[in-house]
């Protein structure tokens, strides 16, 4: 079988080319579409599995990140998105996309209270952008998009990544297990601690999903830690594997989201040379 | 009648704890403070519905809460609850005319719901509570904005509750020009006037001169008799033309022009000479493909892709605004990315800050009696650093590799060096992608932003010292997401439909120095001002045609495409105009509305400017070798070297810049689990293509202080060596060169430079790397007064920046600075003499020397090519080129970013201190399993200097020789100093 991905373009996103190729890697058919031609033509939404927000700096992130595209999108494309996750679809926003999607009340979304912002993705603690690589904890199986993970290994890069909320929205998450991954140091909680948690994010939150689990938005970012050659580590994993006379392996933890994906509309994974 | 939005954040706001941080350094009895962001609209939206769509798009109802004003309107009831107590209100706002990013956004999001043409202003409130001065209240706002671009209000809680708050600001340009008028001017004057109007510029009719045009008498004196021989006078906007194209920032006179004996100037006959000898001598494996004559250089990728590269320079108008110059600077050196051929997809951004130290409240004025004073470094760097951030992180391009340079004498201009790497695929609708012209005919279509007053006169204020004079309208603000529109549009889409035949940037001297420059291939232009679109009306002709208002290009495009390619622009969000032709008639004519106020020869305009031959002198510098005790302490030595600025890590830099973006990074800025800040990273710009690219830089300025000769091949050096050390191969590396020099008037000045482009010339030769791309910047002087009114002068040390950029046949061959195992073999490859000369030993203790690093060009040429294959068979398990600190600071380095210790036995060729901190040329620290030895040592035979110095081991001290020092001191030492930055 085979599935489409669309992957959101425009007003500043800028990772909708390596987002695309982490999604063929795994076997979707993957077609970038700019924001403009999908507001003109919303029926092309129709056509497609799986939608993608990526990770950018939509409007530099001028009145807030996320805030002005997620206008732009609300203003024209409600209903078709409404729509869109209701089919039995997979919606992931990354970064900036994790921004908008919660902006656009796509997440939580408790209640089904779609277009409704629940909770706001702000400034980081110490108000300064960090890129940097981090260690998340997948915290609920409810998601798609993170069955069989455990641990994964990425790249964060962002100013504004602080999920905040009010303790009995906190709660809600809790209990309807929407809380889909935290930033971990050695394996346990990070506690808020600088850099493990790299933006003081309530209860250490780096993703959370709708109430079905196949909206998932979380500001790190895996098609950045998707090969191993992309890790912070590569070098090491490169000399440990050479001195076994082996070669590194890879594929690294960032794909295994996307190999989700494809396994939820079982795609046969073809594995496109990288 | 406006309207004014104010959004407070009412959670915890990680902006508001950062100011309370630092705003506690001037008043430590804040006790909290508060953030609100200011939307102010010029003509108010009444309908409430329409408001209400637009207030959600500004305001997060999860934390944030909205109130909305008319002017002479009482807040809401909950309005003073929401503010809390407080002491004092502090507005920030932009001065009219001043880019502002979030205002424009605000109205894009306006026009999503009510009409297009509503002008919005930000500006961001701060209330600050507990026990504040008034004093330190002017303090804080003093260091909130920077007069030049912004303007600060404050406010008492009395006065604010008096007056309902702030006042309404609609920060809007009025100019009272009446728009067309050209003047013409009379240049058969004394030739004192004349040279009076090449330095203070144009008079207007109040006796005031329009700014300078950086014309010698020489210059002036060639315009007057070509407008005698036209028979006519010319016109303001004529002159105007002439001084933006003949400038040294455009024409690059200095290194143009004949010196002493070399009558084809030193550009020609050592830079691009050098580079043709390169080729010539490469034969088939000549890596060049496009060197110096496009807006970027280009190299081979592989079969399928060029790899291009350009870094420029934004020194004037960072010492003005260090945040504007810099965001400007890294804005523009990507359109210069996608003004490459046919246009470039930008891939990686570089840096490089030479600054003075931020510890120090180093203050100047550009004015008598403390008048017009200079910034302080701290706000300096502070600024430059967000800068790139900022361009480069909105930008959604990678800056992976960069530096900072400290010497106090970048106090007065700070050098900001903004590097952009494209690609382009070699053919495209099967032909070559880097050749371009403008064919007779082509419409001239101008695209991205409108034209306002910014940057007027930035070329011709660039090749001039800073002083009193120079103008604050030389300053402009990039707009990243602007321009990020055009340029996925450009690159993404439209530049494989083949609309176009050219495409160039937009930078200094904008419209005319880019029709200009590419009209030379048609041979002619003639273009209507009066279709140029504006900011805001009443700007005058020659303003118009020298604006250097940001993110546009210039195209040329066959008339039967210009309508879909401003469709399909549009259709992107991109505004395009069509403001004139190509032409065959060997004039450059400019109209206003049909009416004819330039017109002049093509030949002219390029090549009319006179010659200057110039004269050097040269005497070395340098001071006698001291004679001091070796250091009993050798330890304390080393972790006070490691404090030192130039050595200490840059972690809070690389770390704010998004080095990961694209997908791309291998090796990156900060290497090892101890976070190294490194000096070349490798990238993977084609995901799926698995060649990579290496990006390394090389400078040592203070190496000026003896013999620039040695300084600039040092630099060479050390972005060759640099770039080795990531995995490099030196048969595909090609560099680029910036020449960031001083009173460049001066005979010794123009020794000095000459005997520095003279040294690279033969190193880049006998290392067969050619240069692909420069830029020079000739007077980095500041002009002014101390707090006493004493005259002071404070010239940069000549500084030589070379950046290199090479190609790995696989990112596998990457290799990063960390030791991996312990028992690992640790070896010192080249030679090490007695050259503390300049070093930041010698600095360290208070002295000079004269024992300057020399390079050996024939031992490191060996050695290089033995270290390429020894990363083909990827035998260095770490590897890093030595540099500032000597081989103290290399091994220092290397176990702060693996966490194991090294026991090392260095030889005892010099005295042990000369040993550990000389900062020969030409060296490695290079570690290798122990099975690698054999393999290893055989690919080097025939070097002299390969000295196994030691192993890693598993202990948590460095020990060398008979002195050890803790890993975790060595990292504190190293990474404290500029941590809190």
């Amino acid at each position: 079988m085979s599935a489409n991905s669309l992957i959101i373009a425009g007003y500043g996103l800028n990772c909708e080319e390596e987002s695309a190729i982490a999604f063929e890697r795994v076997g979707f058919s993957s077609q970038i579409v700019h924001i403009n031609d999908l507001i003109e033509n919303p029926k092309l939404l129709d056509n497609f599995q799986v939608l993608c927000v990526p990770g950018g700096f939509s409007y530099g992130d001028d009145t807030g990140s996320g805030n002005a595209f997620a206008q732009k999108m609300r203003l024209t494309l409600q209903d078709a998105l409404k729509n869109f996750v209701e089919r039995d679809t997979l919606t992931i926003g990354i970064c900036n996309g994790c921004q908008i999607v919660v902006n656009l009340g796509l997440a939580p979304a408790c209640d089904k209270n779609y277009g409704v912002r629940q909770v706001a993705v702000t400034h980081n603690e110490n108000a300064r952008y960090q890129c940097r690589w981090v260690d998340l904890k997948v915290e609920s199986n409810l998601s798609p998009w993170l069955q069989n993970v455990y641990t994964i290994h990425v790249p964060v890069a962002h100013g504004e990544g602080r999920f905040m909320m009010d303790d009995d929205q906190l709660k809600i998450l809790k209990d309807n297990h929407q809380i889909a991954l935290r930033y971990s140091k050695d394996g346990k909680a990070a506690n808020g601690e600088f850099p493990y948690n790299p933006n003081g994010s309530t209860d250490d939150i780096a993703g959370i999903t709708d109430e079905t689990g196949r909206v998932l938005v979380l500001m790190p970012h895996p098609e950045r830690g998707m090969f191993a050659w992309q890790r912070d580590d590569y070098t090491r994993l490169k000399d440990e594997a050479r001195r076994k006379g082996q070669s590194v392996a890879e594929e690294s933890d960032g794909l295994l989201l996307f190999q989700n994906a494809a396994h939820y509309f079982d795609i046969n994974q073809l594995k496109k040379s990288a | 009648m406006s309207q004014r939005i104010e959004v407070f954040t009412v959670s915890e706001d990680g902006r508001a704890v950062t100011y309370q941080k630092n705003f506690r350094k001037i008043a430590p009895g804040i006790t909290q403070i508060k953030v609100a962001d200011i939307y102010t609209i010029e003509g108010p939206i009444e309908d409430e519905t329409r408001l209400n769509d637009c207030l959600r798009s500004f305001t997060n109802p999860v934390t944030q809460k909205s109130f909305v004003f008319k002017e002479g309107q009482s807040p809401a009831n909950d309005y003073h609850s929401t503010l809390g107590d407080f002491q004092w209100a502090i507005e920030i706002g932009f001065l009219p005319g001043v880019t502002d990013n979030i205002g424009h956004t605000a109205e894009e999001l306006i026009s999503l719901t009510v009409d297009r043409d509503k002008n919005v202003f930000s500006s961001q409130l701060i209330l600050i509570d507990g026990d504040v001065s008034k004093e330190d209240v002017e303090k804080i706002a003093a260091e909130l904005h920077n007069p030049l671009i912004q303007r600060a209000s404050f406010k008492s809680k009395e006065e604010f509750s008096n007056d309902n708050g702030m006042d309404i600001i609609v920060p809007k340009v009025q100019l009272s020009n009446q728009g067309s008028a050209v003047d013409e001017i009379d240049l058969d004057i004394s030739d004192e006037d004349l040279a009076k109007i090449g330095k203070e510029g144009i008079e207007n009719a109040d006796g005031s001169r329009r700014g300078p045009l950086g014309m010698s008498l020489l210059y002036m004196q060639a315009v007057r008799d070509y407008f005698k021989a036209e028979g006519r006078k010319p016109t303001d906007i004529e002159i105007e033309t002439l001084a933006q194209t003949w400038s040294e920032h455009c024409k690059h006179t200095i290194f143009a022009s004949p010196i002493d004996d070399i009558k084809d100037g030193l550009y020609k006959h050592y830079i691009k000479g050098a580079t043709k000898e390169i080729r010539e001598a490469k034969g088939k494996d000549d890596i060049c493909v496009s060197v110096f004559s496009d807006n970027a250089g280009a190299i081979i990728f592989d079969e399928n892709w060029l790899i291009t590269d350009k870094v420029e320079t934004h020194n004037s108008p960072s010492a003005l605004d260090p945040f504007g110059g810099a965001i400007t600077g890294i804005v523009g050196v990507n359109r210069d990315c996608l003004g490459f051929g046919k246009g470039a997809k930008p891939v990686l951004n570089r840096y490089g800050f030479c600054l003075a130290d931020p510890r120090k409240d180093l203050q100047y004025y550009r004015g008598k009696d403390q008048s017009n004073p200079t910034l302080l470094p701290d706000t300096i760097m502070k600024g430059v650093v967000a800068g790139v951030e900022s361009g480069g992180n909105q930008s959604g391009i990678p800056t992976p590799q960069g530096f900072l340079y400290f010497d106090d004498r970048y106090v007065g201009k700070p050098l900001v060096f903004a590097g952009t790497v494209g690609l382009i695929p070699r053919e495209i609708n099967g032909k070559p992608s880097h050749v371009k012209k403008a064919n007779p005919g082509d419409r001239i279509i101008m695209v991205g932003g409108k034209v306002g007053r910014d940057g007027i006169h930035g070329a011709t204020f660039s090749s001039e010292a800073l002083d009193e004079g120079s103008p604050a309208t030389a300053v402009q603000i990039g707009d990243p997401i602007t321009q990020k529109k055009l340029s996925d549009a450009i690159i993404k889409e439209i530049r494989d439909l083949d609309l176009y035949s050219a495409i160039t940037d937009n930078g200094a001297g904008g419209l005319s120095s880019s029709v200009g420059e590419m009209a030379e291939s048609s041979g002619g232009f003639e273009l209507a001002l009066d279709k140029v679109p504006l900011k805001y009306p009443g700007m005058q002709p020659w303003e118009i045609w020298i604006s250097e208002s940001q993110e546009r290009m210039t195209l040329a495009v066959p008339p039967n495409n210009v309508d879909q390619l401003i469709a399909h622009l549009n259709k992107r969000g991109v505004e395009a105009w069509d403001i004139g032709e190509y032409t065959d008639t060997g004039r450059a004519v400019l109209t206003w509305d049909g009416d004819v106020m330039m017109d002049m020869a093509m030949d002219f305009l390029h090549d009319g400017l006179p010659e200057t031959p110039l004269t050097t002198s040269f005497v070395k510098g340098g001071e006698p070798e001291p004679d001091f005790a070796e250091p009993e302490d050798h330890a304390q030595t080393l972790l006070e070297m490691m404090g030192r600025l130039n050595i200490a890590s840059k972690e809070f830099v690389a770390a704010q810049y998004d080095h990961n973006v694209q997908g791309s990074a291998v090796t990156g800025p900060l290497q090892g689990k101890g976070r190294v800040f490194s000096d070349a990273t490798v990238s993977r710009p084609l995901l799926n293509n698995e060649r990579g690219v290496v990006l390394s830089q090389g400078l040592a300025p203070r190496y000026s202080d003896i013999d620039t000769h040695d300084m600039a091949r040092a630099g060479l050096d050390l972005a060759v060596r640099h770039a080795l050390a990531a995995g490099g191969d030196i048969d595909h590396l090609a560099l680029l060169d910036n020449i960031c020099w001083c009173s460049s008037d001066e005979e010794q000045r123009l020794g000095e430079l000459k005997r520095a482009i003279h040294g690279i010339y033969h190193l880049a030769k006998r290392y067969q790397t050619p240069f692909i791309s420069g830029k020079d910047s000739m007077f980095n002087d500041f002009k002014g007064y101390d707090e006493n009114n004493n005259p002071v002068k404070i010239s940069i040390p000549p500084t030589l920046l070379v950046s290199a950029i090479g190609v790995l046949e696989d990112v596998d061959q990457a290799v990063s600075i960390d030791p991996k195992q312990p028992g690992d073999l640790v070896y010192l490859l080249g030679e090490t003499n007695d050259e503390c000369g300049a070093s930041e030993y010698y600095d360290h203790l208070g002295y000079l020397g004269s024992n300057v690093p020399e390079v050996k060009s024939e031992k490191c040429y060996k050695l290089y090519k033995a270290i390429s294959k020894i990363n083909k068979e990827r035998l260095c398990a770490s590897s890093m080129g030595i540099g500032f600190g000597g081989i103290g600071v290399a091994l220092a380095k290397k176990s702060i970013a693996s966490g194991l210790g090294m026991d090392i036995t260095l030889p005892d060729e010099l005295r042990f201190d000369k040993m550990l901190y000389s900062e020969s040329q030409g060296r490695f620290i290079v570690t290798i399993a122990q099975h690698d030895k054999d393999q290893f040592e055989k690919l080097l035979d025939g070097n002299d200097f390969v000295q196994q110095i030691g192993v890693v081991t598993d202990s948590q001290e460095l020990e060398i020789n008979h002195f050890k020092v803790e890993i975790d001191k060595l990292e504190t030492a190293y990474k404290k100093p500029l941590q809190d930055y």
